[in-house]
């Protein structure tokens, strides 16, 4: 291997300013700050009476296979817990009050739209982007299908169309986002549900009512705005009349979950250092354990 | 020049009108209620500064009234109400307002629905709530929800449904009424007069006194119980759920949980006996009651709102006016003869002591007593 | 170098008894491979919303990424710290790097529901700098470039000056005989920048890999849940490279009937022993500042398979890889080599199937015959390609006294051989 030094390090230089213009990339996107007109709903279980018109709504809305309005009212399925699939955003559950068994509460779920959501960060093209009105959206174009959102999110939304062969998507609740934005409408769940369990808004104005609707009435809530800071903050919100332990919504610290492997991932890359820094280490290695053989060498042959 | 004056006096306006508002905003904090939590300014005020003069407060100030008890009696209610804003997806959904009052005369009467309920005129749900959500307050539900949740909160509870059909007909049909025989369909049925039973009797398992007597109609008519105040949270469904089981097995503690309310620190053999137990007469208290006593209300003598418990027996412990002159003795059914009207009080009635035997031994020697010679004619009193 | 021990093409019939059997297997799990292209993930796998990665992520790509690190282990250790005695293993090590990674591919793109997008991570335009995903996709996609170009001076070396294309395609010898003489003046002048940039590339991805399921806290059994998890896994590639390097080696030897490079492979031996040991000595502390230890006691499946993972994995190797009576058997070699392999490849496993525990199962996932299938495949396509190559291409070398009458006239050994394409 016939090189100089020089050579050596003219090359890294070229080298390093090259990977340099993707710094910009490596080191974006970690800390921004929620937009305070970000939109959100409210769900409140105590107004919620499981009338399932929402489930309908969504699929009339997102063209998802649905069966008659009246189908809905069939209260059978609340004997066992749904998840949402690909086949329906949104599911209506039913859980009971531990004090009172026969107080029966329903629970609408769905996607969250996280302040700062995992499978957002996890998705390696950006097909899962949260959009600075609020919801999180997703791209099918880019989508690779890798699934790792899947894995990422705290609560086991995204779903998978593992039966299409040819173009399977991620499919979640879509917070009607082009519904809000083309046609300024509600989404689908929110201007159907009769009882007004849904409030629609901007999440700090949401957040200002549901602390007002459980001081109005303490008997009737408990104090705790579920998505206020689980997992650093969701645009969906709800309210309870018992304890969230019971219900679907998993127990969340307030830490932001992507936190941790962005740290990482940012530290590893940081400017490029660290990658380049390891570079010009193991070439200065090798460049002057090679000159100290061929010192030998050149000695044994004298 | 006409402009440039007017212009000038334009502006001085401004300046005097902005000073004014500076100058009494102090004031208006200072008669603010005190809310706790986090509320926004524009859940009660329309305006951005509001003062004393001017608070500018909105129609339902909902926060404070938010389930008061109502002034108002059932007499002003209307017999129906016609809820036509969506007819042209729905027909009109007739509202027999005079059957659901009148159950709501079983629980807490207008308030049940109507939180908000100021005397005079009850505002009509749409009054405060719009057609959409209120988006400077997002508390509020907007009309649909308003009326959703007043009809579904009892509906769907004893029939566990949220069909549309039971209140909105999609298009000619006939109107809401009770069909069939089905007990549980109590739709548009008049709810039965409720009567009151006179007395429950119990049979425990408590061995030595396994018989408890319920004197409910005493409760009732001597403390004055209303129903609420023992069949507090009863609903709709505590009797026509038609999902709750036939029969449900209480512990120990939900047993007395009612009882409770007052007689916590009585023993057991309060209201547990071997046999059952006559209803309260004020006999057993030693103060038989005459026949006056016994028309009246226990509250009369009795100090309200404190436990029963031993009054002083002198007349004027109530009958504060009473004195020589206006008093007759008549009404203690004894009409004093001429020359015994004639004499004081103290003659026979040593120390004032009315509860005590009369005296006749300081005129009389013969040893009679006022049963024995009555100093006047008994009267007859009618029958209780 | 010296001429003797130059690496030469294995004269051997490609065919033989065990060849056809994994040829078998490798049609079946071709076979299985098109029938999920023609029906679906869901038709052919077992995976489901609650657990969406299975055997094909855990296996295909994450131990086979791990088990492919003899290639940077071996590069660092001969070429970049220049220990000369090491180089008999370069080559073999960086095969194997190059068709794991290949396979790693090829596996991955059966778990992609849309495989045919899988070049978008290329485009600016999609880049996404926050996903740990990204940084191992693209740190495989370069590194296997790299490979292919550290691998081309044996192409060179089994073609310069002997390019004679079959037929009509004879007019290209001339343009591909250039090209391989400027490969060559190239390659020979800035492979080691390459190198390099191999060994970098690894510690980037083979570290990531192991942040990938640090976004799923609130999912991993605490056993496997650490923040230093990358460090984890950059650590146990290291330590997975050398004994990769050994299992390979004596099975190539036993399959070519050569005697085995026991002098090198007992000399690498004896580096396993301590980067296990700084593996471990960061498990235990881990598991210790995280007060997870009652967990390794709690008696579910989670914590026997840390169990088995770390004292058959980690444990047992160190003490036996300790002993030189062992580091100088080839039972002994193959046996630790084939422990700390199997622990390595455990620990992906666990990481990412076993300590995974979504939040609302309705079954727990067990592959389907098809995930096996592909899986069981791939392995053997890899071995196949890998012998196919080592009997085309100066690869292995032969050790001193052996003398292969074959290598010299390559055209006479084997059936399914590229000679007769280049003759």
């Amino acid at each position: 291997m016939g090189i100089t030094r020089r050579d050596f390090f003219k090359l890294s230089a070229a080298g390093s300013a090259s990977l340099m213009a993707g710094e910009a990339l490596a080191s974006d996107g970690a800390q921004t700050a929620l937009n305070p007109n970000s939109l959100g709903v409210l769900v409140d279980t105590v107004a919620c009476i499981g009338c399932r018109k929402c489930e309908w709504a969504c699929n009339d809305a997102n063209a998802l296979p649905t069966q008659d309005l009246k189908a809905f009212e069939d209260k059978s399925v609340f004997a066992r817990h749904r998840r949402p699939d690909a086949g329906a955003y949104t599911v209506v559950n039913q859980f009971s009050d531990p004090r009172d068994p026969s107080k029966k509460y329903s629970m609408k779920i769905q996607c969250m739209h996280c302040n700062r959501p995992a499978c957002a960060s996890a998705c390696i093209v950006g097909a899962l982007q949260k959009t600075p009105e609020g919801p999180v959206v997703y791209d099918a174009w880019k989508c690779i299908g890798c699934r790792y959102c899947m894995v990422a999110c705290p609560f086991q939304i995204p779903a998978y169309e593992y039966d299409n062969a040819l173009n399977p998507q991620v499919r979640k609740c879509t917070f009607c986002a082009t519904r809000l934005s083309q046609e300024g409408k509600k989404p689908a769940c929110v201007a159907i549900c009769p009882n007004e369990a849904l409030t629609f808004g901007k999440r700090e104005d949401l957040l200002i009512a549901a602390h007002s609707r459980i001081n109005a009435s303490p008997e009737k809530y408990v104090d705790h705005v579920y998505g206020e800071t689980e997992a650093g903050g969701t645009g969906w919100l709800y309210l309870a009349g018992a304890d969230f332990n019971n219900t679907e919504l998993p127990k969340l610290t307030a830490t932001v979950i992507p936190n941790l492997t962005e740290t990482i991932q940012h530290g590893v890359f940081k400017s490029f250092v660290p990658p380049l820094a390891l570079y010009g280490l193991l070439g200065l290695i090798m460049h002057s354990l090679r000159a100290e053989k061929n010192g030998k060498e050149e000695s044994r042959h004298e | 020049m006409k402009l440039f004056f007017g212009l000038a006096a334009q502006i001085s306006i401004v300046l005097i009108v902005a000073g004014g508002a500076s100058a009494q905003q102090p004031q208006g904090n200072a008669s603010m209620p005190q809310i706790q939590g986090k509320i926004n300014c524009k859940e009660c005020h329309t305006c951005q500064v509001p003062t004393a003069k001017e608070p500018c407060l909105k129609q339902c100030p909902t926060l404070t009234m938010t389930h008061t008890k109502s002034a108002h009696a059932l007499v002003e209610a209307p017999d129906s109400l016609l809820i036509d804003e969506i007819a042209d997806t729905y027909q009109a959904v007739h509202f027999n307002h005079k059957r659901h009052a009148g159950m709501a005369e079983m629980n807490d009467s207008c308030s049940v629905c109507h939180h908000y309920s100021p005397p005079g005129h009850i505002p009509p749900c749409k009054d405060c709530h719009g057609n959409e959500t209120n988006p400077n307050n997002l508390r509020q539900p907007g009309l649909k929800g308003a009326y959703h949740r007043q009809c579904l909160s009892c509906h769907r509870e004893w029939s566990h449904d949220t069909k549309c059909v039971v209140c909105h007909l999609p298009s000619a049909g006939r109107p809401l009424s009770a069909t069939g025989d089905d007990s549980t369909d109590i739709v548009g049925r008049p709810h039965p007069v409720i009567t009151t039973p006179a007395k429950k009797v119990y049979d425990t398992p408590y061995k030595e006194g396994p018989i408890v007597t319920f004197q409910h109609k005493e409760h009732i008519d001597l403390f004055g119980f209303r129903c609420v105040d023992c069949h507090h949270q009863e609903n709709c469904s505590y009797c026509h759920d038609i999902q709750r089981p036939a029969t449900t097995s209480k512990t120990q503690e939900q047993v007395h949980a009612v009882c409770n309310d007052c007689h916590k620190a009585d023993a057991c053999a309060k209201c547990h006996d071997t046999k059952e137990r006559p209803g309260f007469s004020h006999n057993q208290t030693g103060w038989p009651l005459n026949p006056y006593h016994n028309e009246i209300d226990c509250w009369a003598c009795h100090p309200t709102g404190k436990k029963i418990s031993r009054i002083s027996r002198m007349c004027v412990n109530c009958h504060a006016g009473w004195n020589q002159e206006n008093f007759k003795h008549a009404v203690t059914g004894l009409k004093l003869d001429e020359t015994h009207a004639q004499m004081d009080c103290t003659d026979c009635h040593a120390d004032r002591k009315y509860d005590a035997d009369p005296v006749c031994k300081d005129c009389h020697d013969d040893g009679r007593t006022a049963e024995s010679a009555p100093p006047g004619i008994k009267m007859q009193h009618r029958s209780q | 170098m010296n001429n003797t021990e130059a690496p030469a093409v294995m004269p051997v019939k490609y065919f033989s008894r065990g060849t056809k059997v994994l040829f078998g297997i490798a049609l079946v799990g071709m076979a299985a491979y098109v029938y999920r292209l023609l029906f679906g993930i869901g038709a052919a796998t077992n995976l489901d919303d609650q657990y969406p990665w299975g055997i094909w992520i855990a296996i295909d790509v994450a131990s086979g990424v791990a088990l492919a690190a003899g290639g940077f282990t071996t590069a660092a250790l001969a070429e970049i710290f220049h220990k000369e005695k090491y180089h008999v293993i370069v080559r073999p090590a960086l095969l194997t790097a190059m068709l794991g990674y290949t396979f790693v591919v090829i596996g991955l793109l059966a778990d992609l529901g849309r495989y045919y997008n899988v070049w978008h991570p290329m485009l600016p335009s999609m880049w996404q700098g926050n996903s740990v995903l990204f940084e191992v996709g693209m740190c495989v996609m370069v590194y296997l470039s790299v490979l292919y170009i550290e691998f081309l001076p044996i192409v060179v070396e089994r073609f310069k000056g002997r390019v004679n294309l079959p037929g009509p395609l004879h007019v290209f010898n001339r343009l591909f005989e250039s090209v391989l003489t400027i490969s060559d003046a190239f390659l020979s002048r800035f492979i080691f920048l390459f190198i390099i940039a191999g060994v970098v590339l690894s510690c980037l991805h083979q570290s990531s890999l192991g942040t990938l399921m640090v976004i799923a806290p609130t999912k991993m059994h605490p056993l496997w849940y650490t923040s230093i998890s990358p460090l984890l896994f950059l650590l146990s590639a290291i330590a997975v490279g050398f004994p990769m390097v050994i299992f390979e080696s004596i099975l190539a030897s036993r399959s070519f009937k050569l005697k085995p490079e026991l002098p090198v492979l007992s000399s690498i031996a004896r580096y396993t022993p301590v980067l296990l040991g700084v593996y471990l000595a960061l498990k235990i502390g881990d598991l210790t500042i995280r007060e997870a230890w009652p967990y390794v006691f709690e008696g579910s499946v989670q914590s026997y398979m840390y169990a088995i993972e770390l004292l058959l994995g980690v444990v047992a190797p160190i003490v036996l890889l300790s002993m030189s009576r062992v580091r100088n058997s080839v039972k002994g070699l193959f046996v630790s080599a084939s422990l700390v392999i199997f622990g390595v490849a455990l620990n992906r496993i666990n990481v990412f199937l076993v300590a995974y525990k979504p939040l609302y199962p309705v079954k727990t996932y067990f592959p389907s015959i098809f995930e096996i299938l592909v899986t069981v495949g791939l392995i053997s396509m890899l071995v196949l390609v890998y012998r196919f190559v080592v009997v085309n291409f100066p690869v292995i070398t032969v050790p001193n006294g052996h003398v292969l009458n074959a290598a010299v006239q390559p055209e006479r050994t084997s059936v399914v051989n590229i000679n007769r394409i280049v003759r």
